[in-house]
């Protein structure tokens, strides 16, 4: 299979009469062969303009976009052999699932009819639409369809297989199945792949890396595990995780603590320059309540949600709420009294001009 | 059912019925007309004896008046017309329906315009012109006059046509090999027929409905029915019954499209295939 690299790539948009907005600044990416990844972001981060470059469908401002080591950014999307499934799935109404799959196979005429039927049989079998073969779209459920489109990718064997939001459009039993079988697929076949959502959850359960992408930049790249347990900034710590990391401003003390309030004070992972204003994150899973010791607080609110609760608590002297995810047999009412504690080795700090982590 | 809704089902029928005499009845008086013998033309009871010879004369030619010829003109006329704006409307209504070019506003509101400028209000220049260039009382000329009818409703309905469709499709028939101009007739083609059918009748309509371009720039040869049914007026009497007869002979041709696409013509009304 190929190498996917992505060297300093770019994209403006400019207009007449309107200043130019950079969708883009300089991308930089390598994508082993047979490798997910992830590309995460908001939506307007520039991921989906990420995806039209490499495809051939957005013309290129800056940089380089290599196939297997060679430059494809000069050649046209139809002589790039990368495959997309589109969010919307772009099947044509008209034609049946087979007459689709082969659509997409008779462009370059090499392959003759039977070979064609061989061909689409072949990968209806892959992803399981051998049932489906003479329906048309319209009748197709949204992940029938989803497979459809899968499968219109990767008939044409391509380089690069790129997915754009492929689970947005499913409701959440389809999704569970769907994106069970894009994994299995995607590894039986082993395109090198990119994936493009803005659903964490997607982008965590689905690839081997993830890159989360802001403003047109990529924040970090790393493993699912890295991005949850080390985030490089308050932007990635606040994007992934669910429910999302309490934010906490602070000013650092000595002896590695950091001051919330007047009155409390949370121990660091590392020392930091006593005075400086920082961020300090914990995950609502990494908090623990107490009986006697810890941080002082109110109980504001309880959702218990039977296999886990979410507390929303008022530390003392401290504006902003503190979620914490409680166990099963919690039992908190409006009020109450409880204390919390956080493992120093899970929290994270933040220099609060930058967002930098200072890990 | 409630008395009241009775009573609102007959005064519904009761309002239909006077809109369909208020609607039907110039065409019943135009059927009477071009029934009545030449001798009756002017009784204005209805009881005559009702004669085909008002057809027969317009065509049979017998008036000295070539209305088969001007039937002829009409057909090739609007059809030629219809077709030139397809030919050159299609590719300019997807051009502008997906990209934007320097001047691409302009060029669509300029094409709008002229159907709201009156035809009279260049009727005369062109006289002057088609006169010059010889186009004056040719087909070529008819069908080339006739693009200021029908290619600005053409590209312009044909655009919305193609900005309802995603682009996607397209685009994934990019990425399979295929280039432009096979992704624009295999795939965006295809899709918006039911819409080419219903603007080419509309168009259709409307060139063969014109009245001033023949009026002025045609004389003879390339005259077509709605000025030649004219002709049967003039004279030393004017000739109602033949006019009627004329006339209604001329509404069949779009009669006969309007229900052949009919079909297309409600799917191209609620068009809507692609998700978007």
């Amino acid at each position: 299979m190929t190498e996917l690299e992505l060297r300093d790539l770019r994209k403006t948009y400019s207009a007449r009469g309107r200043p130019s907005v950079e969708a883009v600044r300089g991308i930089d990416l390598t994508l082993r062969s047979g490798e997910l990844l992830g590309l995460l972001g908001p939506s307007g981060c520039g991921k989906s303009t990420t995806l039209r470059m490499i495809a051939g469908l957005e013309t290129v401002t800056g940089g380089d976009i290599l196939v297997g080591g060679s430059s494809v950014t000069a050649r046209p999307a139809q002589q790039r052999n990368i495959g997309v499934a589109f969010e919307n799935y772009a099947l044509y109404p008209p034609l049946t699932v087979a007459e689709n799959l082969a659509f997409g196979l008779k462009a370059r005429r090499r392959a003759d009819r039977g070979d064609v039927d061989r061909k689409v049989k072949e990968i209806a079998e892959r992803v399981d639409l051998t049932p489906l073969l003479d329906a048309r779209p319209a009748g197709l459920s949204s992940g029938q369809k989803q497979r459809v489109s899968l499968a219109r990718a990767l008939i044409r064997e391509p380089d690069v297989l790129l997915l754009d939001e492929p689970l947005s459009h499913l409701d959440a039993a389809q999704r569970d199945t769907t994106r069970r079988e894009l994994k299995r697929i995607q590894r039986d076949l082993g395109h090198t792949t990119i994936l493009v959502t803005h659903d964490q959850e997607e982008a965590l359960s689905l690839a081997d890396r993830i890159a989360v992408m802001k403003d047109g930049v990529i924040q970090q790249l790393g493993t699912p595990y890295e991005i949850y347990d080390s985030p490089a900034n308050v932007f990635v710590a606040d994007f992934v995780g669910e429910p999302a990391i309490n934010l906490l401003p602070g000013i650092a003390d000595t002896d590695a603590h950091a001051r919330l309030s007047d009155t409390l004070r949370i121990a660091l992972p590392v020392p930091v320059t006593a005075g400086r204003k920082v961020i300090v994150g914990i995950r609502p899973e990494d908090l623990a309540l107490t009986g006697a010791d810890g941080l002082p607080a109110r109980v504001v609110a309880h959702e218990p949600l039977l296999e886990s609760g979410i507390a929303t608590l008022a530390l003392d002297g401290v504006e902003r709420p503190l979620v914490v995810l409680t166990a099963p047999e919690v039992r908190l009412a409006h009020d109450d009294r409880v204390h919390v504690t956080a493992d120093p080795h899970l929290t994270h700090v933040f220099d609060a001009e930058t967002g930098d982590s200072l890990r | 059912m409630t008395l009241r809704k009775r009573l609102s089902g007959w005064l519904a029928d009761a309002a239909l019925i006077l809109y369909f005499v208020f609607a039907l009845f110039p065409i019943a008086w135009m059927v009477i007309l071009s029934l009545k013998p030449t001798n009756q033309l002017f009784s204005t009871y209805f009881s005559f004896s009702p004669t085909l010879d008002g057809y027969r004369t317009v065509l049979g030619d017998s008036e000295g008046i070539p209305f088969v010829r001007f039937f002829v003109n009409s057909l090739v006329v609007s059809l030629g017309a219809v077709a030139l704006s397809l030919l050159v409307g299609l590719p300019a209504a997807y051009a502008s329906a997906r990209w934007r070019f320097k001047g691409s506003e302009n060029l669509m509101f300029t094409l709008l315009s002229f159907r709201f400028a009156p035809e009279l209000t260049v009727i005369i220049p062109l006289f002057v012109l088609y006169q010059k260039l010889g186009l004056f009382d040719t087909y070529v000329g008819m069908v080339w006059v006739l693009q200021l009818v029908t290619l600005p409703l053409i590209v312009w309905i044909m655009r919305s046509y193609f900005a309802d469709l995603t682009p996607e499709l397209e685009q994934a028939a990019l990425l399979d090999g295929y280039s432009r101009k096979q992704a624009f007739f295999k795939v965006a083609i295809p899709l918006v027929k039911p819409g080419i059918a219903a603007v080419s009748l509309l168009a259709f309509i409307f060139a063969w409905n014109n009245f001033v371009f023949p009026l002025i720039l045609t004389s003879n040869e390339a005259q077509t029915v709605t000025v030649g049914a004219l002709s049967f007026l003039g004279g030393d009497r004017p000739k109602y019954n033949l006019t009627a007869a004329a006339a209604l002979v001329s509404v069949v041709p779009p009669l006969l499209l309007a229900l052949t696409i009919q079909r297309y013509l409600v799917r191209g009304l609620s068009f809507g295939a692609v998700k978007s």
